[in-house]
Order: C-alpha cells, then structure tokens, then sequence
C-alpha cells in the first residue's frame, strides 16, 4: 500500500465509522514510516470535519458522530506518539465534562466529539465531574480551554464552583471556561464570569476557536 | 409481575457491557434495524399520519426493541434484559386508571385512545422550568390552580435558597425540594383549589436524598399526588433512579416516568425517535416500575417539540400506545418561542393537537425551551388546555389538515424563534392575567385558530 493508499484508508475508516479499520490504516502507515502529520492532516482530519458537517446538517446522526470519533481516537492513539516535539496538529486542549451532581451526557457528548472533529484535543472527563477534577486534570493536561455542562437548573450553579475554584487556586488566566446546556444562557455565563457560553455544538466549536486563538 | 426487585436482580445478573457500547453498539442499530424491518417511514407531508398499521408496527416494533436490547443500569455496567413474555405482561397488566387528588379535584387519569371525545387530562404549569424567586414560584403556580381545566400541576423548578444558587445533592437542593412541596401546596390552597394533585414531584429535587427528604408528609406532599422520576436516554437507570422507584413505592404514590428521547440524538431521525419513544413506555412500566409515562421528544437543534418531524413523533407514538394498549401517556410539550409571542401559541397548540387527536393527554408546557428564568406565565399552559378540550374527538385527517396550517405559521422561524416577555413583563399578578399586550396577542391568536376550524373560549 502506498501514502496515497494509506491515506485513503485513513479516511474510509473514519467515513464508516470503523475503529479496527482506523487502528488498521494507521499501523499501516506507521509501517510505511509515512509523516504521521501527513496522515492525520491528510487523512483523518478532512474525513472528520465532513462527519462533523453532515452532524450539524443533520445528514447523520449522534452514533456516527460518536463511532467516527473512536475511529479517530483509535487512529490518533498510534500516530500521536510518533509526532516530534513542538509540532501540533491541535488547535488546542479541551477538558470537557458534566458538572458534579448531574448525569445528563448526551449534550455533552456532541460537544465533546464536534470538538474532535473540528480539530482540537479533547479530554472527556464524562458526567458528574467534580470540580476539583476539571481543574485537576486542566492543570495535568495544560488545558486551553475548561469546558462545562449542566442541563438541570438545580446543577448549573456547579458551573460557578468551577470559575471561582480556578480563582482561589490563583490560575484562572490559564484556563479559559466555557459553559454550555439547558438552563444556561449568556448572561449566566456573564454572571459567574465565565469566558463564553455555548448555545450549541456549532456556537461552541466556534467559541472554542476563539478562545483557543485569544490564549 | 416484574417488581423492583426483579429488576435489582436482573440489575446485579444481567450481561456486562460498557455504557458506550450499550449506546452506541447495541441500541443504535437496533434501533435502525427494526425501522427497516417494520418498514416505518417518516411522511413529511402529513405530520399527523392517519394510518393505524403504521402505529401497530410501531407497536410491535417497539417489544422486539426492548426484548432484545433491555435496559441499561449505569450503576452496575449491566443490562436489565425483559424476556417478551415479561414485557407483553407488563402491559396487560399496566394500570388502566389512576386516581389523583383530593375532594373535589379527586379526578380518574385513564388512558385515551386516537379520536377520543373524552377530554384529556391536562397537566399544567411550567414543566420544571427555572423561576428566579419564590414570589415567581407562587405567582406561576396560582396561575395553574386557576385554570378551570387543570386537572393536575406541573411546578417550575427553585433555583435559589437563603440567596444562594442551588448545588445538586447538598443541604441547598434538599432544601430546595422541600420549600417546593411547601409553595407548591400553599399556591394552590390559596385559589381555593387545594385538592388539585402536584404531579411532578418534585422538580427542584434532581438527586435521591432531596426527593426522599421532600417527601416527608410534613411539607404537604400526598400519596394522590403523582411521582416524576426522569428516564436517563436511552433506556437507562442508575441506582439514584431506582432509589427514587423504591421510595415512591413505598408509599403508594403513582410513578410517571418521564423520558425525552433527542430527534438527532441515539435514536436518529423521525423513525426511530418514535420507536425509542414508544419503547422507552414499555422499559418505564417495568424497569421505573411506572403507572403512567410522560414522554417528552424533543428536537436536537430547536429544543422543542412543535416542528413537523417532532409533530409526527408526538402522533405515531400516541397512535401506537393507544391503540395497541392502555397505557397512561401524557405528551410534555415544549415551545421554541417565548410568551406574549404568537408563534408560542401556535407551537403549543400544533403539539397538544398531535397528542391529543393520536390518543394521549398532556402536560403543557416547556416554554421557550424552558432555557430562561421567568420566561413563562399561566397564559401558555391555559392556551394548551382550551386547545386540549376543543381538539377531543377531532379526526386524524382533520387534525393533519390543521396541523400544516400551523406549521406553515412558525415552522420557518425556529431556527431562530422570537423570546417574548417574561413573567413580570405580560403577566399582571395582582389583578391574576394577562398584560394588554398580551390580551392582544391571544385574542388575534383566538381569531386564527377559529378560522382553522378551532373554536376556542371569548375571554382571555
């Protein structure tokens, strides 16, 4: 098999959303001693940005969003490593999450995997996060960005926990924060002093951008 | 009979798996698989189908659905599997009535069927909708009691205690739920309608302990009152959950599960949110030990239920359950626009005619996505039960033909709906009504639904 090739199946795998066949491609790659930026630029990134678009278009749906993402996070477990220090292929760091106390994920889930799509490093912290997990492993990960969910009114004040955690620990410059889900308007975000908030996974992606380039 | 305890030991016993791979892997393409098998197909064109094979498909679909993916119990990493045998039991043996309230608002909940002229139960309020104070709390619920149609109350949600925002499973959240039960009893005694059932009890308590302690007799909550425990989707229970089931069990109150299966979400588009929809009815009377559902699709995009997929969803699921079984359903509709807006009284409108016509009841209603604090009033849900009332026993090819005609009024504007006024700028809580403005808005909403065919009351 040949770059091109390689390339190819990189994108395919992505495209049906099939994580052995991602993990496959990327071996092969690997094999070839192909640039492992090459291959995600060339290979899984566009694929994944066209699932993402299909996503927001409603041509397919959160299963494939979701099975697109593993493919890719299959692939990229391999090729990351082999990446030399000092060259990225992400726009950033996200730690993403649902607040303490609150179990809704599906929300979260589109966010977490839109931001895949459209390029940035995703740590998924999952639901009922606790405060001091999302600063944690913001600070463990060198995270651009902390991003919170909350669908209940009786959960979002969690969200303030985290901005005002990240002032008495003195490092809220080094994370931006975002809010997003049910409850939570713009002026919420304004109110507990957060950096955005997401109405929905495109205003996220595009907050994220912002905020990542704003660092 | 599968009881709570059968559903702990299928809990602890059943198949491992990951929660991803429950979702991903085994509900979602089976989901996808039985849509193809049972040949159901969305028809844009009617909203409200009229074609009772595609609801006994649903149906059917639906028991091969949760006979073969089950539930899924978060705590244990284990499917709660139901054998058909179980799940065919379960509704035949689902209640065919329950009876809510006290004194004179003692009332039967029954299940209805498609075109029937009873008129539906009307569950009204906020839907656990956000408000900012209790003196909002108060005002809102006053305003439901009032309604000569309502046959049950919905509270929004307290969001603050001693000026502090609620924090989920704290001191504040059990404090919360109880001064809940306390206004919500209180707003009720104080129109003379202190009978009425609360049937989402209660909305400001998200974790076990708060809706445990909240329930102490002490604050005012009934065993006529009705028990809410939120489905987590798809087909998901945890611990916390069940907790809950065991509580309300023991103390003989009726459980309604709720669950709101995301268009766009696991389950797809319009098909299989349906068949997620009437599936999840089946999963709730076994695995939420439920005496009536409350489901609530919803839109991924708009956060609403008045497009003309979701339309279509609220129909086929109502025609499926109602004419296949009796269990109690009631539709949770939710509205893009805000209040003092037509387009509002429109959404609600079009959502209550889907449900109501296809066999349902209702709870009225999520306004404005239920996204802001204060942005509801009494006029919305009051809305909802005259259309409620007047739609009874209306046909399916009737209703279809109304439907498009609504839709034609708002569905171009959801993407980006108007937010309308909040609670203090269109409702007048002294004198208990609406603003001028708002009197406006409803009395040339009034004058279009008649010229549908929709005779709703003169006053405002």
């Amino acid at each position: 098999m040949d770059e091109k090739k390689v390339q190819k199946a990189l994108s395919n795998a992505i495209l049906s959303y099939d994580s052995g066949a991602a993990e496959k491609a990327a071996k092969e790659a690997i094999r070839l001693g192909m640039d492992p930026l090459k291959a995600i630029e060339k290979g899984l990134s566009p694929a994944i940005e066209s699932v993402g678009e299909k996503f927001e278009k409603m041509e397919v749906y959160l299963p494939e969003l979701m099975l697109a993402a593993d493919a890719m996070r299959a692939a990229m477990s391999l090729l990351l490593p082999l990446i030399p220090k000092g060259k990225s292929v992400s726009k950033g760091t996200v730690v993403i999450g649902t607040v303490q106390g609150d179990i809704h994920e599906i929300g979260k889930n589109i966010v977490s995997n839109m931001l895949m799509a459209n390029g940035f490093n995703v740590v998924d912290l999952g639901v009922d996060v606790k405060t001091a997990t999302f600063v944690d492993e913001a600070q463990k990960s060198k995270a651009d960005i902390i991003g919170a969910s909350a669908l209940m009114s009786s959960t979002i004040g969690s969200q303030k926990d985290i901005v005002d955690y990240l002032g008495s620990m003195k490092i809220r410059k080094n994370h931006a924060f975002m809010v997003g889900g049910g409850p939570t308007t713009g002026e919420w975000a304004k109110e507990i002093g957060a950096d955005g908030w997401g109405e929905d996974a495109a205003t996220t992606v595009r907050l994220a951008n912002k905020l990542a380039k704003g660092k | 009979m599968v009881q709570i305890l059968d559903v702990m030991d299928k809990a602890l016993e059943g198949t491992p798996m990951s929660e991803s791979d429950y979702q991903l892997r085994r509900f979602a393409p089976k989901v996808q698989e039985k849509v193809k098998e049972y040949k159901i197909k969305y028809d844009p064109k009617n909203p409200i189908p009229n074609d009772g094979s595609l609801a006994d498909d649903m149906f059917e679909a639906a028991v091969d659905l949760v006979a073969e993916v089950g539930a899924y119990c978060t705590s244990t990493a284990r499917i709660i599997s139901y054998s058909e045998k179980e799940i065919r039991q379960a509704i035949a043996e689902a209640p065919e009535e329950i009876e809510l309230g006290e004194g004179r608002d003692r009332k039967k909940l029954r299940g209805r069927k498609v075109g029937d002229r009873t008129p539906p139960w009307c569950l009204l309020g906020a839907g656990g909708g956000a408000c900012s104070s209790d003196k909002s709390f108060l005002t809102l619920v006053e305003g439901y009691a009032e309604i000569p149609e309502t046959n049950g109350i919905t509270t929004p949600a307290i969001t603050r205690v001693g000026g502090m925002r609620i924090r989920p499973a704290s001191p504040l959240e059990i404090l919360g739920a109880m001064r809940n039960a306390v206004l919500a009893r209180e707003a009720c005694n104080r129109v003379g309608r202190e009978g009425i059932p609360i049937m989402n009890s209660l909305s400001t308590a998200e974790s076990d302990i708060a809706f445990a302690a909240a329930l102490h007799p002490k604050f005012g909550m009934r065993r006529s009152d009705a028990y809410m425990i939120c489905c987590m989707d798809p087909m998901k229970v945890d611990f916390a959950r069940l907790n809950k089931v065991t509580t309300a069990l023991s103390l003989g109150g009726p459980i309604g599960m709720c669950e709101g299966p995301l268009l766009g979400g696991y389950a797809g588009g319009a098909e299989g949110t349906a068949l997620s929809n009437v599936a999840h009815h089946l999963m709730g009377i076994l695995t939420y030990q439920s005496s009536w559902i409350l489901p609530f699709p919803i839109h991924l995009r708009y956060v609403s239920s008045s497009c003309r997929e979701l339309l279509w969803v609220i129909s086929t699921t109502g025609q499926a359950i109602s004419r296949n079984s009796h269990i109690i359903s009631l539709n949770l509709n939710y509205t893009s626009a805000g209040p003092c807006t037509p387009m509002c009284l429109f959404e609600t409108s079009a959502s209550v005619l889907a449900a109501v016509t296809a066999g349902l009841s209702f709870e009225s209603v999520g306004v404005a996505s239920n996204r802001y604090e204060d942005q509801t009033t009494p006029v919305e849900p009051r809305i909802s039960a005259e259309v409620g009332h007047a739609v009874a026993g209306m046909s399916l090819k009737d209703a279809n033909e109304i439907a498009n005609k609504l839709l034609s009024k708002y569905e171009s504007k959801l993407s980006s709906p108007p937010l309308g006024k909040n609670l203090n700028e269109c409702w007048d809580a002294e004198n208990r009504e609406p603003s001028k403005e708002y009197k406006r808005v409803i009395k040339s909403y009034k004058k279009s639904m008649a010229n549908l065919g929709v005779h709703l009351k003169d006053e405002l």
